[in-house]
């Protein structure tokens, strides 16, 4: 076969794809977008016959979209911040330090990523409310404040970073913890890339556990919120296809803008 | 020497004492008291009895929670399909040619969108008046309406098609990992050799791919058994049972019913199952060997 041919197949194998993964989210662009209910139409209207904005108008003024932006936002940055200390501290020792109990620490982890608790939402609940932090910010992110997956990508990262540059830091008499805070975080800078923006996309789309723990409505984050539209809103497709882009338009933008580093995370999870 | 090794060990178990501290009240401690807490009939409406292992007995009686346990073993059934797709789909997109980064970008995009966000979609997709009916049955695929999602024998599996959509994106990126670590001296030795490009694949590349394939196949098993999300969001396991799962049950018992002795029970039984099952998946990789990272 020709190459020329073999591109050609290839592209269109390509757009094939791309319209099959892509699509549904075009289509909901299409609805926001559509004036009126003509989404209901018979044959489904597909695209626009004329684009406006008043569904994204209309649902801002009706939902308090910045209130939720900034429940979402509360949540991500914490729920960030406290990943990327809790597991970088964690997993710095499990690679550079050579102490009893570091084969079972490790075994440890590795055994709740293969034994999975089913129950585990349950006892977080009752732990959430033995620490009275129901219905708090808290409450949502600190049973995910630090994962096994990321201490294993940190791990990684610091296996990278050689032994000499402790050792140096010794020589000169700084503290580990100096050591660590000034000569060898600022080397792992990708691999906290990777965390980060893993953290913020679970943050951003979690849904489920913030309704378990926040009894008030107002402290929902954007995903948890458009639960709610819809089941009040089933009737208006075009409002909650507008509220859905709102919602779904900045993680896919932070996605747009750090692919490079997240693909190269993702795919460093695992060595061959 | 000593003592340098003994205050190495204290500074190390000082660093990690935040995180392991999370670790133990948020990850360890649920699979802890899971175990005393299927023994009671702890609910928040009554005092808490022991009551043995009378939540197990009940729950192998317990006609919804076998049904939830049996449509999470077909939900597994999308393992091989996400595999086999999702390799395609990564050695399409490791193709040397211009835009093929954009078009990666584009298959991964569902796999960081909210999941209440694509079961909305797809819900809409998939309704009496929607586009998936329209088109299928513009082209004669179908010959009436079918409401994919309230019909119990179609149910399960478009749910299982809607997970299997998300996740596509992120097996690709997890097999394009492994396919670039491929030596392209083996696939010119092959060439030479007078392989075509399927015997490339079947002999130079899946042989290759075996600890990514493991990994996937472990995540992807897992995944399947807990799936949860997409079926609260759109069927809420129904239309009947249909589409309950086992996540879906224990959850109903657990934060709807408040039996949390006797979701903590189901919990602990599912957990055996998919570690029988990881077992099971080693074994048949057995030559494969993962690494844990």
């Amino acid at each position: 076969m020709p190459r020329s041919l073999r591109v050609l197949i290839t592209y269109l194998l390509l757009i094939l794809l791309a319209l099959f993964m892509m699509g549904p989210f075009l289509w909901l662009l299409s609805v926001s977008l559509m004036p009126g209910r003509n989404v209901f139409a018979n044959p489904p209207a597909i695209l626009p016959t004329f684009i406006a904005f008043d569904n994204y108008v209309q649902v801002w003024n009706f939902m308090n979209f910045p209130r939720y932006i900034l429940n979402t936002v509360i949540i991500t940055l914490l729920g960030v911040v406290f990943n990327i200390i809790l597991s970088c501290l964690t997993a710095y020792p499990l690679a550079a330090f050579r102490f009893k109990g570091r084969n079972l620490v490790f075994t440890l982890l590795i055994s709740t990523m293969i034994i999975p608790s089913a129950t585990a939402m349950i006892v977080h609940y009752l732990t959430i409310q033995a620490f009275q932090l129901g219905n708090t910010f808290f409450g949502v992110v600190l049973p995910a404040a630090v994962s096994v997956f990321n201490i294993f990508l940190m791990r990684q990262t610091f296996l990278g970073i050689p032994a000499d540059i402790r050792d140096s830091g010794k020589m000169d008499g700084a503290s580990e913890l100096r050591i660590f805070i000034q000569l060898v975080m600022p080397l792992v800078k990708p691999g906290i890339a990777v965390i980060g923006l893993l953290e913020v996309m679970a943050f951003w789309n979690n849904f489920l556990w913030p309704i378990v723990v926040l009894d008030d409505p107002e402290k929902y984050p954007l995903a948890a919120a458009l639960t709610y539209l819809n089941g009040q809103f089933s009737y208006n497709f075009g409002w909650i296809a507008a509220g859905t882009m709102i919602s779904v338009l900045p993680i896919i933008l932070v996605f747009l803008f750090t692919q490079k580093y997240y693909m190269e995370g993702i795919a460093g999870a695992i060595k061959g | 020497m000593y003592k340098g090794f003994r205050s190495e060990s204290f500074t190390a178990w000082a660093f990690m004492a935040p995180g392991l501290l999370f670790l133990a009240v948020f990850t360890f401690w649920p699979i802890i008291y899971g175990v005393p807490l299927s023994l009671t009939d702890y609910s928040v409406i009554a005092e808490t009895n022991y009551v043995g292992l009378d939540n197990f007995t009940r729950a192998f009686q317990d006609h919804n929670f076998l049904i939830s346990l049996w449509n999470s073993l077909v939900y597994v059934l999308i393992v091989p399909v996400i595999q086999i797709i999702s390799i395609l789909m990564a050695i399409l997109v490791n193709s040397r040619i211009p835009g093929v980064k954009m078009f990666r970008a584009a298959y991964y995009i569902p796999v960081v969108t909210s999941m209440v966000a694509v079961a909305l979609i797809w819900s809409w997709l998939l309704g009496n008046n929607g586009v998936v009916n329209y088109l299928l049955l513009k082209a004669g695929i179908i010959s009436e309406q079918v409401s994919w999602l309230s019909t119990s024998s179609t149910a399960l599996y478009v749910l299982m098609f809607i997970t299997m959509w998300k996740g596509l994106g992120y097996y690709m990126m997890l097999y394009l990992a492994g396919l670039q670590g491929i030596p392209a001296d083996l696939y010119e030795a092959a060439r030479v050799d007078g392989a075509g490009p399927l015997r490339l694949i079947v002999h130079v590349t899946l042989p290759l791919l075996r600890p990514h394939i493991l990994f996937c196949t472990l995540i992807s098993v897992m995944g399947a058994i807990r799936v949860f999300d997409e079926v609260y969001i759109l069927t809420k396991g129904g239309p009947g049972t249909s589409t309950l799962t086992s996540s879906v049950y224990i959850f109903q018992k657990g934060l709807e019913q408040f039996n949390f002795g006797y979701a903590s029970a189901l919990g602990l039984i599912v957990s055996v199952m998919v570690g029988a099952l990881s077992v099971l998946v080693f074994r048949l990789n057995r030559k494969g060997g993962v690494n844990s990272y």
